[in-house]
């Protein structure tokens, strides 16, 4: 069959499916007639089996090279490597969207499955109701504005290939991985709002939707993190992350959904901080689509963007609903909703969950103004006054210092109300850890305040943390007899839910250390040289040996070779590149990275001049690769966290 | 230290003090937030002051030179066709901008670093910086060039 009536077909039918599915629900719960539910709940199914013939048929036009199709010809041509033709599914806007809904209605099928047992209760419909209309909101841009299967008038020989940027293995993980985080939390929202529309408002919905929360936060942590690298290795410009309108797109909903996971657990622990979960769980929702309205709509400058689609109003107007329709919601319910509870110290693990939560979406609030400030200082004055970088590094580097100190705070402090007393006893060892290893920096040179602090509280934290992993170990020692050694990864496993948080912060622990010793002590230096000629930079001596050029496939190689001395001893050669595409206007720069556990040495050639002279840009960036290894950290945590237990399924 | 607690469903009986005592929480707590809210504030409001850069056209820049004396700003204009002088060895560009709609609008900038791929005659650039002691020269701190070509291509009609 034609792969382009399969995929338009399917993609007709997956949203016709959504519409079934809404309207036998809607007649289930009017009716309340338990068949219409069991129908809409196979519509559901149906709307993942055609989006997956949808997705399959795209990726088919990928792979035979059917440049009729508008999308293939704009995201792939014939002499890209396989690999790449497949990941040019996602490179465009069009594809995104189709790869979107198709996650989305896999995802309702979870869903579905795991409610199986559950149809008769009062919220289950309205989650399938809402899921099913946020599926349709996609699948409707698709078959209207938006269709990847949409044909040009006419075949061109071939297409216009990948951006080579995004030709790296970066493209096959970092841009799905977002994706998987972004669309994961559409779950919780739905069972926020079928809670509250049904009145259901205990803390079942956060107690089943943990997991999704939990994963989600995951994919959204392991996205951010590859992007990151991928611009470090790809990109050259020697930098991980630049506050760009994309990046921060995908910092706040990182942010909002790190405090709802917080305060989830205070509700599940004193059912207090009912109204505020309920705010965060939209608001990480909102978030997340406003992410993608940034990224779709054009408003903003932006490596990330595609251009101005005409997608933005769709957006814009989605989230308008979701937003209003949740506020009117939240209000409805929320003399069922508030609690007679509340703190009873303001010296309570109770109350850091509390100030932790104020920080991150002060973080995510300062990130949110920064990144739509141009356009708002250009609607009010009418001057535009824009803000960059230093702004966000500015803002947010004394509230992420804040939030380092109170991660250490938190397990110090007993629940409900800590004694004065108490506290002093379990502060005395971390607190004096971190002055000490103050102090040795501030002996060595180290004299700028944020990194101090930020060393410091990393000291802190870790010692925090390290003490609680130990008395953890002591005690099962006591009851089981068995030696630390083998009581400490027993505990650690034993209780995972919690250690795997303490795991989540230490790798936090280490990706401060890794950012601070990057910004805080970079050092860069750029030289042109000819061959035989060398630069210096910190205990490194380069020397520009060799010169060759070759042609690789789909583009030329221009490579230079330079050998490497480290305080006068061989430390190897460097290869670094430029690379021209055959099917791109502009080269670009392949990095030479030589990476230690003190500090990276960063290569690239940004320029080739007469007779083979070249320009290299040389960076130091110290301590770098703790920060990698802090977020697979992070990210092992967060796994460890939602691993259930064989016997009974942790609540 | 953390030991666990039961959780607690419904609503416990309270006595009147603690009822008051927590009250006194209440207030306490939410005299620390609003400490953080304005601390929060007053960063944004700081950060804006201290690192916020105008916008500006070359013919802006060249109408109000004060500005770009006092503190870096941002400018966009094309690059004017046979004023690129570029020296790789010592990594030293200079060149005139032209602004985008008066063509006779130009100013002198010079920018220390490699030169952009993209940086050619007409290309547009966005430069960051502030005018030199003379006034006549613009020291731009960052250099972006442009590309016409958008990340979302068009495939062209044949």
């Amino acid at each position: 069959m034609n792969m382009v009536t399969l995929g338009s077909l399917s993609q007709v039918a997956a949203f016709t499916a959504a519409l079934l599915a809404m309207l036998l629900l809607l007649l289930g719960l009017a009716r309340n007639d338990l068949r219409f539910i069991e129908s809409g709940r196979r519509a559901l199914a149906g709307v993942a089996l055609f989006t997956s013939m949808a997705a399959f048929a795209l990726l088919r036009l990928f792979l035979t090279d059917t440049f009729q199709v508008e999308y293939v010809a704009s995201y792939s041509d014939r002499a890209l490597p396989l690999f790449y033709k497949a990941t040019s599914f996602w490179a465009g806007q069009k594809g995104s969207l189709l790869f979107w809904a198709w996650v989305l209605s896999l995802y309702i099928v979870l869903v579905v499955f795991n409610t199986r047992h559950e149809t008769r209760r009062r919220n289950t419909p309205y989650i399938y109701l809402v899921l099913a209309s946020i599926v349709g909101f996609f699948l409707l841009l698709l078959n209207t504005v938006s269709s990847p299967f949409a044909l040009l008038p006419f075949t061109p020989p071939d297409g216009q290939g990948l951006n080579p940027m995004l030709q790296n293995p970066g493209m096959i993980f970092h841009p799905p991985t977002l994706f998987l985080g972004y669309i994961g939390f559409t779950i919780p929202f739905a069972y926020a709002v079928a809670a509250m529309i049904s009145g259901r408002l205990d803390p079942d919905w956060l107690r089943k939707t943990r997991r999704w929360n939990i994963l989600s936060w995951i994919f959204l942590t392991i996205g951010i993190i590859l992007g990151g690298q991928w611009a470090y290795v790809e990109l050259g410009w020697g930098g991980f992350w630049a506050w760009d309108p994309v990046e921060n797109a995908s910092f706040i909903p990182w942010l909002v959904s790190t405090a709802f996971i917080h305060t989830a657990i205070i509700q599940e622990r004193r059912n207090i901080m009912r109204v505020w979960n309920m705010t965060l769980i939209v608001l990480t929702f909102l978030t997340c689509i406003f992410g993608t309205y940034l990224v779709r709509s054009g408003v903003l400058q932006s490596v990330h963007d595609f251009g101005a689609t005409g997608l933005g109003g769709y957006f814009l107007a989605f989230m308008l609903v979701t937003g209003i329709g949740s506020l009117i919601l939240i209000a409805e319910s929320y003399s069922q909703l508030r609690t007679e509870h509340s703190l009873e110290s303001l010296l309570s693990r109770e109350s850091t969950f509390l100030f932790n939560n104020v920080i991150l979406l002060a973080i995510a609030f300062s990130t949110l103004f920064g990144t739509v400030f141009p356009l708002i200082s250009e609607m009010v004055t009418g001057r535009k006054l824009t803000v960059g970088e230093p702004f966000f590094n500015q803002v947010n580097t004394p509230l992420f210092l804040l939030l380092l100190l109170l991660t250490g705070l938190c397990p110090l402090i007993g629940w409900r109300r800590a004694s004065i007393s108490n506290l002093k006893k379990n502060f005395l060892l971390p607190s004096s850890l971190a002055l000490a290893g103050g102090l040795v920096l501030f002996v060595l040179g180290v004299r700028e305040f944020s990194p101090l602090a930020a060393f410091s509280l990393a000291t802190f934290v870790s010692a925090t943390i390290l003490l609680e992993f130990a008395a953890g170990a002591r005690a099962r020692k006591r009851l089981t007899g068995e030696n630390l050694l083998l009581a400490l990864p027993r505990v650690l496993w034993k209780l995972r839910r919690r250690y795997g948080g303490y795991v989540v912060h230490l790798g936090m622990v280490l990706m401060v250390i890794g950012i601070t010793g990057a910004t805080a002590f970079k050092q860069e230096k750029e030289a042109t040289l000819q061959q035989g000629q060398a630069m210096t930079i910190g205990d490194y001596r380069l020397r520009y040996t060799g010169f060759r050029s070759f042609q690789d496939r789909n583009r030329t190689v221009y490579a230079a070779t330079l050998g490497v001395t480290k305080n006068g001893l061989p430390a190897g050669e460097m290869t670094t590149e430029r690379r021209y595409y055959i099917n791109a206007k502009q080269p670009t720069t392949e990095v030479s990275l030589r990476i230690s556990a003190l500090e990276d040495l960063y290569l690239t050639m940004p320029m080739i001049g007469k007779n083979n002279q070249i320009t290299i840009r040389a960076a130091i960036n110290p301590l770098l690769v703790w920060g990698w290894i802090g977020g697979g950290l992070m990210v092992l945590g967060g796994i460890m966290a939602i691993i259930p237990s064989r016997r009974r399924r942790t609540p | 230290m953390a030991c666990p607690l039961p959780l607690e469903r419904g609503v416990p009986t309270q006595s009147i003090t603690t009822r008051e005592a927590m009250k006194k929480n209440t207030r306490k707590t939410l005299l620390a937030l609003l400490m953080i809210l304005g601390g929060v504030g007053f960063l944004i409001i700081k950060g804006i002051s201290d690192t916020g850069v105008y916008y500006r056209t070359v013919a802006e820049v060249l109408a109000e030179p004060k500005l770009p004396q006092q503190r870096s700003v941002r400018v966009s204009g094309n690059v004017l066709p046979g004023s690129i002088d570029y020296d790789q060895q010592n990594l030293l560009l200079s060149f005139r901008v032209r602004d985008m709609e008066q063509e006779d609008k130009t100013m002198q900038v010079r920018y220390q670093g490699v030169r952009p791929d993209a940086f050619k005659e007409e290309a547009e650039v966005i430069l960051e910086g502030r005018f030199d002691r003379t006034g006549q020269t613009f020291v731009a701190q960052t250099l972006l060039a442009k590309c016409p070509s958008k990340y979302e291509s068009e495939v062209q009609q044949q």
